[in-house]
């Protein structure tokens, strides 16, 4: 060992540490097993890199919900330091894990998405909660006259029915019109598309009642649409009676009874015919412009709840304008009921039904 | 027989760390010389080597419950990891996720790795005023000057004891591989 040896090795550790090859001269030779333990030297981990490091991976264990990380520490783990490392967002350092910038984006705009969802739904239940408070409905008996489109007197009698032995029930359709005789029965299945004499088809009744036309020909109280059928009925016609008319009657008419003309009819209320029972009835809307105005009132409706408890033929018997009584037939057209009985049997009712539209 | 032994232990190990985060410290204890030591030879600048390690470790911890065990230690794993990062760092991915490591490049690294925590086992065993200029002098970065002022002896002394260390420290190695 000399001074000379001293100086140079030391030179050469600089170099090394600053991270530049160590001057080549003559005494290199001489040296360069003691520069060989200095560089491996300074590519030793430094002592407190293991802990640290194993410090942050027990944070990191720690954040993926599992628990007691911190209490197996490694041999060379001080605890000295800080013992949660939260990984910052939008870091880059190698010891945490990469932030991905698509996979930020995608969570932002699902939150605020979820979030204008939440705060649109509220701002709905608040409009409508207003709505549902102002109205009232309730089923009124009926006291005044109403218009159906039966002939004066004919209520509950007359009618006709028909059918050729089908096995299908009547399918439905409209009537033929009436006329003062029938030269042939109305039928939804035609069996001779080319007779000797065509005519048209007729009901026997007031030729004045019009009734509802379309091209297809059929019994106007059937549910079932396809397969067209005349029924199970015989004498021609469609339906379950007999007679050539339409309906379960007998006769040329159409409904129940027979002698022609137009037979069932509406019941009211009353005389063993019991009232219609809403299961189903969803409040009705104000309407925008009622609600600017602050406007309130009844709606008086009138209906005829079906056998199958379907309200049909609604009008208006009292208004109210400002849109409300649209908004009041839009409504009661989606109750359902059920249906007034009459001899045990479901049968059409005519009922007046009050809607009331208050502002709280 | 050693080596069955030695690879059901550590099969064990993984299977229990991958459902006990507790026990990834063993893995990490186990693993820690030879990952740096294979890092350290690809990435000759300290610093760059401890990130590079860092983020195998982080790297590993988070995928450990993807590890199948298919009869490779798991070091090979480990080093895969950590050549893609050595690669991806000087811009050579190769866009693979893991890079396969080999048998003779497993053995050479673990030769490294020894060597290594050979040398860290002997700084400790030098004498005191050696170690302090080593640990200061390597792993702190000082220079004589200021190491000469934190331990209040002169330049040339500090000089010296830098000598000394480090022909100790070749010796030991020496007689250690003789």
């Amino acid at each position: 060992m000399n001074d000379f040896n001293i100086e140079k090795l030391n030179e050469h550790v600089d170099a090394l540490l600053d991270g530049l090859e160590p001057p080549l001269d003559a005494d290199t030779l001489r040296l360069s097993e003691l520069e060989d333990v200095a560089k491996e030297l300074s590519l030793l981990p430094r002592p407190e890199f293991r802990a640290s490091l194993w410090e942050n991976l027990a944070s990191s264990s720690e954040q993926r919900a599992f628990s007691n990380a911190g209490s197996a520490r490694p041999s060379g783990a001080s605890s000295g330091q800080h013992d949660v490392v939260i990984p910052p967002l939008f870091s880059s350092s190698s010891l945490t894990f990469p932030m991905r910038g698509s996979h930020l984006a995608v969570s932002f705009g699902l939150h605020v998405a979820a979030l204008a969802l939440i705060t649109a739904s509220g701002l709905w239940v608040v409009q409508n909660r207003a709505v549902v408070r102002s109205t009232v409905a309730q089923l009124i008996p009926v006291d005044h006259d109403y218009v159906m489109p039966i002939v004066p007197g004919k209520t509950g009698g007359g009618g006709g029915g028909g059918g050729d032995h089908d096995k299908m029930d009547a399918s439905h359709g409209t009537a033929p019109r009436f006329a003062a005789e029938q030269l042939t029965p109305p039928l939804a299945v035609v069996r001779n598309e080319h007779p000797a004499l065509p005519a048209e088809p007729t009901l026997v009744g007031p030729p004045d009642i019009v009734l509802p036309q379309s091209d297809r020909m059929g019994d106007p109280m059937a549910n079932i649409l396809n397969p067209p059928s005349n029924g199970t009925g015989s004498g021609g016609g469609i339906g379950s009676g007999e007679g050539g008319g339409i309906g379960s009657g007998r006769g040329p008419g159409i409904g129940e009874g027979y002698g022609g003309g137009i037979g069932g009819g509406v019941y009211r209320v009353g005389g063993g015919v019991s009232a219609p029972r809403p299961i189903y009835d969803p409040d009705p809307e104000y309407s925008e412009e009622a609600r600017k105005a602050k406007f309130q009132g009844i709606v008086l409706l009138t209906a005829v709840i079906g056998p199958d408890g379907r309200p049909r033929d609604l009008r208006v018997a009292r208004s109210l304008g400002m849109g409300l009584d649209q908004k009041a037939i839009d409504a009661v057209g989606k109750w359902r009921f059920k249906p007034g009985m009459r001899n045990e049997k479901p049968v059409s009712v005519l009922v007046s039904i009050e809607v009331s539209f208050r502002l709280y | 027989m050693k080596a069955i032994v030695h690879e059901t232990d550590e099969r064990r190990l993984i299977e229990a760390a991958q459902c006990d985060p507790d026990r990834f410290a063993e893995v990490y204890e186990a693993n820690f010389a030879r990952v740096y030591a294979y890092v350290a030879r690809r990435v000759p600048v300290r610093e760059e080597a401890e990130d590079v390690t860092a983020e195998v470790f982080q790297q590993a911890l988070a995928g450990l419950g993807r590890f199948e065990w298919q009869g490779t230690p798991f070091i090979a794993w480990l080093l895969g990891i950590a050549a893609h990062l050595v690669a991806r760092r000087w811009k050579r991915a190769a866009g693979k996720e893991e890079v396969p490591v080999d048998e003779l490049e497993l053995a050479v690294n673990q030769e490294h790795a020894e060597r290594q925590t050979l040398f860290s086992q002997l700084i400790e065993r030098l004498p005191e005023d050696q170690r302090r200029v080593i640990e200061a002098r390597f792993f702190r970065h000082r220079s004589i000057r200021e190491i000469a002022q934190e331990m209040g002896r002169s330049e040339g002394a500090i000089k010296q004891l830098q000598f000394r260390a480090l022909g100790t420290l070749r010796d030991q190695v020496g007689n250690r591989h003789e």
